[in-house]
């Protein structure tokens, strides 16, 4: 099949440049916006951080640590669902999202400053000698059930494992994104063609790194519980809250008088629509995973389950059930609410608080638990899990503020950007 | 400008400008394109919109070819042959199978799973295809829609007849009777009876509601045939009387006014929107049939989704298994199947079967990890040690690596993009997919049972002839059914496929014949977008420019 002429497509370059909507006060901020902004929310992570910190003296480390953990599961849940919404795209040669893209590899490259959090947390285990992961501590060391996985469950393999992770985020984010900012620059529209095919194998690459991972650094924390679903379910927390956050961002660009005639609500409405749609999966999950262990009624799955409902657990379970499937269904059911730009980002705002829940949910009742020999201190420690979760999340909200402000908020030379432009669901 | 000039491709084709039917490459047809700034054509030749009613409606008014009528003969022998089994079962008991106190489900169950995950890429193609706004379904919606509702028919036999006393079949039906024998609603067999009728009507509904526009056209064509005949005096009438008949009964007054339009994208997309939970909750329920149980390598969490994305892997093996015959056989097909759609539904054979050996390690791996000896048995020994290398191992080992062959190796061909553009290659796997998609059912089923919590307990399962005559029989029901549906049935949504072709487009289309020719190209959208959108219209200078 015939290719357009380079000639020709420098022609259309030239037009689509010279369109409207593609007005530089239209795609980019102007120099020195939001540096306030991300100042401000980056200090306010390290203050958060600092006061994680001092909880750590005035309670345990194990509740600080356990908190922000909750924050950085958060976090790069979003960070990877970016990267699979990218990759996604790129995948199935999607038209529509040209103009949403940028954002979404801002978002994606927020992955080493995950992997850096992450690291952390890593640090923090290896050198207590195991506040979280149980497995480390040496009061297990002779349990069978430890034993018969002890040579996935050591030290120096995890290390190893978490450089994979590490290194697999890193090279697919950085290189999708530089594909996208050398066509900036050059205008080759081949390199969405060096996307996709980094995107195929890389989402293959995503898939096992980010199961073996949710295996690792959630479900591992208790050693004795295990569940094929939990890579898929850590996963399904990533592609909705990944579009929350993209609603909000192009709803403030918006705001900003960014972007008119570029992210119309045909997007939002489309960005909504996935939203809901992969807010629905992770109930699809959730629901599966918890059903076939209640089900199955066998006392090494369900222990888990046990302890996640009692002790006043089960209100924040009942808080999921209800508040991160029931009412965003039946809310975000509604056309007008996703075509509605404020509307569907403060339905994201919502899922992501519910994000947040969901990760708490899974990673604090480890901290008192009754082998611990903790006593906890009672909802008067809370601000702990307040300053670490909103910590984590504004340092990582401030370095995506600033990246989002230092260069174009669209891939400005895709080759599908007219499509993109022109985007409408007609029905 | 010609973009406000629909009819131009048209005007020009019949001009003799551009050729209606250029020589085809077989190895690329004019879909095969890898530029990003062009959008591939999805219907070949520059057809136009009457010659996509005379082709479609054409398979449905002729007969195909000389290979018809004996490959119907050999489908509906093969299914009497089925149809006599059953009978001989029903007549004898379920002994006749070669189940027994420990494999109580077997072949049954597996053709059940194995029939009932077929049908799951209709549904996706026709639902969740159509959500995503994939315009490329509509080459394959309608067919794939009839070969769900076909593969369904099929699986539904196996439940009903492995009962043993079929007459007491509706007793699964929640229907209040005087011996107050009420259905475990705790038990997944229960739902399983309602996550299938639910699927199947759904299904129907959709598959059928989408036809009533083709089916008017069809009405209209015998109806138009029929008058011109009663003026000109002929004698062959029955045919179009019947034609016009039925279809007219079918179409059930489609008139085709913008309002019956409207109402029916409507409904389309509610359809659409109610199907794709079914996609997934039916696929899961069967899985719960397994899961629920608490039998090692039955049991796990993974089994819901991986059950899906295997139906889905399965099911686009199927549609390919049955299209690219037809592309063959057909004339004219490949202007609608394309190259490209073919590609495309080879890369999500795929990621399928990438989902599902994603699944098949998870099993494995937490089967390990979870350091439960019966788990880790079950799979470490019992699927994949061949007995005859290890004391431990099973005999059913080569139904574990037939299913690793065929699911998780054969589609890594499609990495290379010669392989996914190949329709023999693509038949090859699709083949390869199908029997492992079946063996994969095999060995969930029988593997997980054979070896039971005591070694007194072990068996083995061998069929007997009348279980792979039944088999057989369904695989003729089932393509005796689709070659009726080729024969009788629009092939091809026309109204959909009308729909993608670039003289549907409201603004006009990228014409890329002109920047080969060497004129200024106009880019979609950015040049003449509607005016409803706020940036839509090009500025001025690009009238100028044609």
């Amino acid at each position: 099949m015939s290719q357009i002429t380079g000639e020709a497509y420098q022609r259309r370059l030239e037009r689509l440049a010279a369109h409207p909507a593609m007005a530089n006060d239209n795609v980019t901020l102007p120099k020195g916006s939001w540096t306030g902004a991300a100042r401000a929310l980056i200090g306010l992570g390290v203050a958060g951080l600092l006061m994680t910190v001092a909880g750590a003296f005035v309670y345990n480390a194990k509740h600080a640590v356990a908190s922000y953990s909750v924050g950085v599961l958060c976090v790069t849940a979003i960070s990877l669902g970016a990267l699979f919404w990218t990759m996604v795209f790129h995948q199935t040669n999607a038209g529509w999202h040209a103009t949403i893209r940028r954002q979404l590899e801002n978002i994606m490259m927020n992955l080493p400053l995950c992997v850096g959090l992450i690291a952390v947390m890593l640090i923090v285990e290896l050198a207590s000698g195991g506040l979280l992961f149980s497995w480390m501590r040496p009061e297990y060391a002779d349990s069978p059930l430890l034993t018969a996985k002890r040579s996935w469950l050591n030290e120096p393999f995890l290390v190893v494992r978490f450089f994979i992770y590490a290194g697999v985020w890193t090279l697919l984010a950085t290189k999708l994104y530089r594909f996208s900012v050398d066509q900036d620059r050059t205008g080759d529209r081949f390199l969405n063609n060096r996307a996709r095919f980094t995107s195929a194998w890389g989402l293959l690459a995503f898939a096992l790194t980010t199961g073996f991972f949710a295996f690792d650094f959630i479900m591992a924390m208790d050693f004795r519980f295990f569940s094929t679903m939990w890579g898929v379910y850590y996963f399904a927390s990533g592609p909705f809250s990944c579009m929350a956050v993209l609603l909000i961002v192009t709803g403030m660009l918006r705001l900003r008088g960014r972007l008119t005639g570029v992210v119309g609500n045909e997007h939002v409405h489309d960005m909504a629509k996935l939203l809901f749609g992969m807010n629905v999966f992770w109930a699809y999950i959730a629901f599966g995973q918890y059903f076939l262990i209640w089900y199955g009624n066998i006392p090494e799955e369900t222990a888990w389950v046990v302890y996640r409902k009692q002790g006043g657990w089960e209100n924040l379970a009942a808080v999921l059930a209800i508040g991160h499937f029931l009412i965003p269904f039946l809310i975000l059911l509604l056309r007008p609410v996703k075509r509605h730009p404020a509307l569907a980002a403060a339905a994201g705002a919502w899922l992501l608080l519910m994000l947040v829940m969901d990760m708490f949910w899974l990673v604090r009742p480890m901290v008192y638990t009754p082998a611990s020999g903790l006593k906890s201190p009672g909802p008067g420690a809370m601000w702990v899990d307040l300053a670490a979760i909103v910590g984590v999340g504004c340092l990582w909200a401030g370095v995506l503020a600033r990246r989002i402000a230092s260069g174009p908020l669209i891939p400005l030379k895709d080759p599908r950007l007219p499509e993109a432009l022109d985007h409408r669901n007609y029905v | 400008m010609s973009a406000t000039n629909p009819d131009r491709i048209i005007s020009e084709r019949l001009a003799g400008i551009v050729s209606g039917a250029p020589a085809r490459d077989p190895r690329d047809d004019g879909s095969l394109n890898d530029d990003p700034a062009v959008r591939p054509p999805l219907v070949l030749n520059n057809r136009s919109f009457g010659e996509v009613t005379d082709i479609i409606c054409g398979y449905a008014e002729h007969t195909p070819g000389k290979w018809w009528l004996p490959m119907f003969l050999l489908a509906a022998s093969v299914a009497g042959i089925g149809v006599t089994m059953i009978l001989y079962l029903i007549i004898t008991g379920v002994g006749v199978w070669g189940l027994n106190n420990q494999i109580n489900w077997a072949w049954d169950i597996t053709n059940f799973v194995f029939w009932i995950g077929i049908g799951h890429a209709g549904t996706l193609i026709s639902a969740i295809l159509c959500i995503f706004k994939q315009k490329w379904r509509t080459a394959v919606n309608r067919s794939a829609e009839a070969m769900t509702i076909f593969a369904v028919i099929c699986a539904g036999i196996f439940p009903a007849i492995h009962v043993g006393r079929i007459w007491f079949i509706w007793m699964v039906f929640p229907i209040p009777n005087y011996n107050s024998i009420w259905p475990n609603f705790r038990s997944p067999l229960l739902w399983d009876v309602f996550a299938v009728s639910t699927y199947a009507t759904v299904s129907v509904l959709f598959w059928y509601m989408g036809m009533i526009p083709d089916l008017a056209s069809l009405r209209d064509r015998a109806d138009r045939r029929l008058r011109r005949a009663v003026a000109a005096g002929a004698k062959k009438r029955l045919p179009d009387l019947i034609r016009a008949y039925v279809f007219g009964l079918l179409s059930m007054g489609w008139r085709f006014s913008s309002r019956h339009w409207h109402r029916y994208e409507v409904a389309y997309l509610i359809l659409a929107g109610v199907s794709t939970p079914l996609v997934l909750s039916v696929h899961s329920i069967v899985s719960f049939d397994f899961a629920t149980s608490v039998v090692p390598g039955w049991h796990t969490t993974i089994f819901p989704p991986y059950f899906v994305a295997g139906a889905i892997f399965g099911g686009f093996a199927m549609v390919l298994l049955l299209l690219i015959p037809a592309r063959e056989l057909f004339s004219n097909f490949k202007d609608f199947l394309t190259l490209r759609h073919l590609e495309n539904m080879a890369k999500i054979i795929l990621v399928t079967g990438m989902m599902v050996g994603f699944a098949y390690s998870m099993e494995f791996f937490i089967a390990w990890y979870s350091g439960n000896e019966y788990e880790r048995d079950a799979f470490l020994f019992n699927r994949v040690t061949p007995i005859w290398l290890s004391d431990r191992g099973a005999p059913y080992w080569w139904a574990y690596w037939t299913m690793i062959t065929c699911n998780v190796l054969s589609p890594q061909v499609f990495w290379f993009k010669k392989m996914r553009r190949d329709p023999r290659a693509i038949w090859v796997v699709a083949l390869l997919v199908t029997i492992g998609m079946w063996f994969e059912r095999f060995v969930i089923i029988v593997t997980s049972l054979h070896r039971a919590w005591l070694p007194g307990e072990w068996h083995m399962f061998f069929p007997t002839p009348v279980d792979m005559l039944t088999f057989a029989g369904t695989c003729g029901i089932f393509l005796t059914l689709f070659l009726l549906f080729l024969r009788f049935l629009p092939v091809f949504a026309m109204a959909e496929v009308k729909a993608v072709l670039p003289q549907a487009s409201p603004h006009g289309h990228d014409d890329h014949d002109h920047d080969d020719h060497g004129h200024a190209d106009h880019g979609h959208g950015a040049a003449h977008g509607s005016g409803a959108h706020p940036g839509g219209h090009g500025p001025s200078h690009e009238k100028e420019a044609h």
